[in-house]
């Protein structure tokens, strides 16, 4: 489409990427020390914190890539949210107080930090290092694939690789100057542009298609869909949304661009509002999902839009054919807040593990962390550009590979380490290896077409293998903590978890 | 200490997500992905070994999820359609989101300063941020001289 037809909504976006590279230059002056530049400074409130925890966990995955893979295997694919329901208070019993208590007595800005502060194990925490850098290339890859989508559906551009070198320019300058004050502040931004777009697009949507019950009898009707679309289970085998439920409701404890957020807030006494914040703001951003997914098939079932070449256009096409200007320029801008306010926490998580966590492991500090920081943030960005490119499935599951490597390495040794104080530093050691080794295994060897001689995963149809490879490392990190001996914990280390 | 039936079921929920995954099973595969949010919320939740106030939030969550997904494996096609959508999706939205958030959010806060983090557990941690403090700044001098 070309630019000059929808002036407002290239408006929208290119005031959306100056204001974020203002909160960038704004934050600049904010960032003196490697801990503004890693954890803001630790002075933040608890709808700040929780709309961030929200604006970093909602991503260009649900924005974008929720829409699509609804097309593509309908309605199962909410399984994939369906646990925020609980995993708010779960984050909140599980993980938020313990880590926040850990940051009160140590200097702890990264999961990896806790890791060593917990275990006492540079071994541990160096693989949680390595498992955060993986993770972080391919969460921030999947963002980068989605941003490439909007922009170029949104400014008109036929070349791809130019939308995302825009994006990714904005995103290198407000997260390397500003840091996770940058981070948090676009986060809050991003967040409020989410809701409001979420909200106005869902509505929109039903309009668009007719309303709920003539978007339903449309889909139901038509041959391309049929009513499976609207089943729990939908057209996929029932174990692929079993998956989605368990990766997508306990990985939730091992994603660090979350956990991160709890090291940030000024008081622990805070957290009593998380599940209320977080669980709310993330149902209210759940209706884009459900609104698009529900109404762009219901368009092409009515014959009001072709059906898509690639499902992950779903949402841009959607926004720019059927929504008013303005609420369109609203629309991709909440896109892209969705995009960009994930992908900055990880330029952040990825370029910590580099400078901060990796060396620690190794028993070495990096002087100059500042700069040094700055500098990684860099580097990691380009390394999910080369991910991004070489990637050729849908965003979502780029996203559902990045998030299971993350939940499988590292919710069990601190979901279950942090609150239960037999767990020992080599099964926590034992359960990250094997939860971030078994993922990239069965993943290579599923997706994998170099080596036609290598067999493809040994899974029942329909199973995820970052489902197996989470469950695999919670046994791991049990049977482990019952073979090894009881370890001594640190004094403080001890009075938070009794806490 | 630490909550013992919540062990317990963590290493339900970790045999039977296993068993789940590697064998194809659903039932299996459903009641590991049911027990575990129950499990680690009641591990977490735990003081001195017990759940207190929280105890009932918690079971009730556990067994809405529960219900939930034994209804959605038993109903062949997702169930009769109910209004718009078919019953299994509409226990998916309107049952399986808002009841455990509505439950767990309230109990969460409301036992949060009488239960969760009392005002005696921050300063004793603070007190242990102060005397680490001391200590660090003590070695730092003593190397010093």
């Amino acid at each position: 489409m070309p630019l000059l037809d929808r002036p407002l909504v290239v408006a929208a976006v290119l005031a959306y990427l100056a204001i974020s590279m203002a909160i960038g230059v704004w934050s600049l002056r904010r960032t003196k020390s490697s801990r503004d530049f890693w954890i803001a400074g630790q002075g933040l409130g608890v709808v700040v914190t929780g709309i961030a925890t929200m604006a970093a966990a909602f991503s260009g995955f649900v924005f974008v890539g929720g829409p699509g893979l609804t097309y593509r295997i309908g309605l199962s694919s909410l399984f994939i949210n369906v646990s925020i329901g609980f995993t708010a208070a779960l984050l909140g019993w599980a993980l938020a107080k313990r880590l926040r208590l850990l940051a009160e007595v140590r200097d702890v800005y990264t999961v990896p930090d806790a890791i060593l502060c917990r275990y006492r194990s540079r071994t541990a925490s160096g693989a949680a290092a390595v498992a955060v850098l993986i993770g972080s290339v391919g969460y921030l890859g999947a963002q980068l694939l989605a941003l490439g989508t909007v922009l170029a559906a949104a400014l008109g551009l036929e070349n791809w690789g130019l939308a995302v070198l825009l994006g990714t320019a904005v995103l290198l300058f407000y997260s390397t100057a500003g840091g996770m004050v940058a981070g948090i502040w676009t986060d809050v931004f991003q967040g409020a542009l989410m809701l409001l777009g979420a909200v106005g697009v869902f509505l929109y949507a039903m309009k668009a298609g007719g309303g709920l019950s003539e978007i339903t009898r449309s889909i139901s009707q038509s041959e391309s869909f049929g009513r499976q679309f609207l089943e729990p289970f939908g057209s996929t085998p029932v174990l692929t949304p079993l998956c989605f439920f368990f990766v997508f409701g306990i990985g939730v404890l091992g994603q660090p661009h979350m956990l991160h957020k709890f090291f940030m807030l000024k008081d622990p006494r805070r957290l009593k509002w998380l599940p209320l914040v977080l669980g709310g703001s993330q149902i209210v951003c759940l209706l884009i999902w459900l609104g698009l997914g529900l109404a762009v098939p219901a368009l092409v079932a009515q014959g009001k839009m072709p059906p898509l070449q690639n499902p992950d256009d779903a949402a841009p096409l959607f926004l720019l054919n059927f929504t008013p200007e303005l609420l369109a320029g609203l629309a991709v801008a909440a896109i892209l807040s969705a995009i960009m306010s994930t992908a900055d926490s990880f330029t952040n998580l990825g370029a910590a593990a580099l400078v901060r966590d990796l060396p620690k492991a190794l028993g070495r500090t990096v002087e100059k962390e500042l700069l040094w920081g700055r500098i990684a943030t860099v580097g990691v960005t380009m390394a999910a550009a080369v991910t991004a490119y070489l990637y050729d499935d849908l965003i979502a599951l780029l996203g559902t590979f990045s998030f299971g490597t993350f939940g499988a390495a590292l919710a069990p040794a601190l979901a279950v380490g942090l609150n239960w104080k037999r767990v020992t530093a080599k099964a926590a050691t034992a359960s990250i290896v094997t939860g971030t080794a078994v993922n990239l295994v069965l993943e290579f060897l599923g997706r994998q077409t170099y080596f036609p001689s290598l067999p493809k995963p040994p899974l029942p149809p329909g199973v995820l293998p970052t489902a197996v490879s989470l469950a695999a490392s919670f046994a791991v990190l049990l049977l482990v903590t019952w073979w090894t001996r009881e370890e001594t914990l640190d004094e403080d280390v001890e009075a938070v978890m009794e806490a | 200490m630490v909550h013992r039936p919540a062990l317990a079921l963590l290493v339900l929920a970790a045999l039977a997500s296993l068993l789940g995954s590697c064998l194809g099973s659903p039932w299996f595969a459903a009641l590991g992905g049911v027990i575990f949010p129950v499990a680690l919320m009641a591990l977490g939740a735990a003081r001195g070994g017990k759940l207190g106030p929280l105890r009932l939030p918690i079971v009730l969550t556990g067994l809405v999820l529960l219900g939930v997904f034994a209804a959605l494996l038993a109903l062949p096609e997702g169930g009769p359609d109910t209004g718009p959508l078919p019953l299994g999706t509409l226990l998916l939205l309107f049952v399986l989101i808002p009841v455990p958030f509505l439950v767990l959010s309230w109990a969460y806060a409301a036992t949060f300063d009488s239960w969760f983090l009392r005002d005696e557990d921050l300063d004793g941690i603070r007190r242990q941020r102060r005397q680490r403090r001391q200590r660090r700044q003590r070695r730092w001098r003593e190397r010093g001289d």
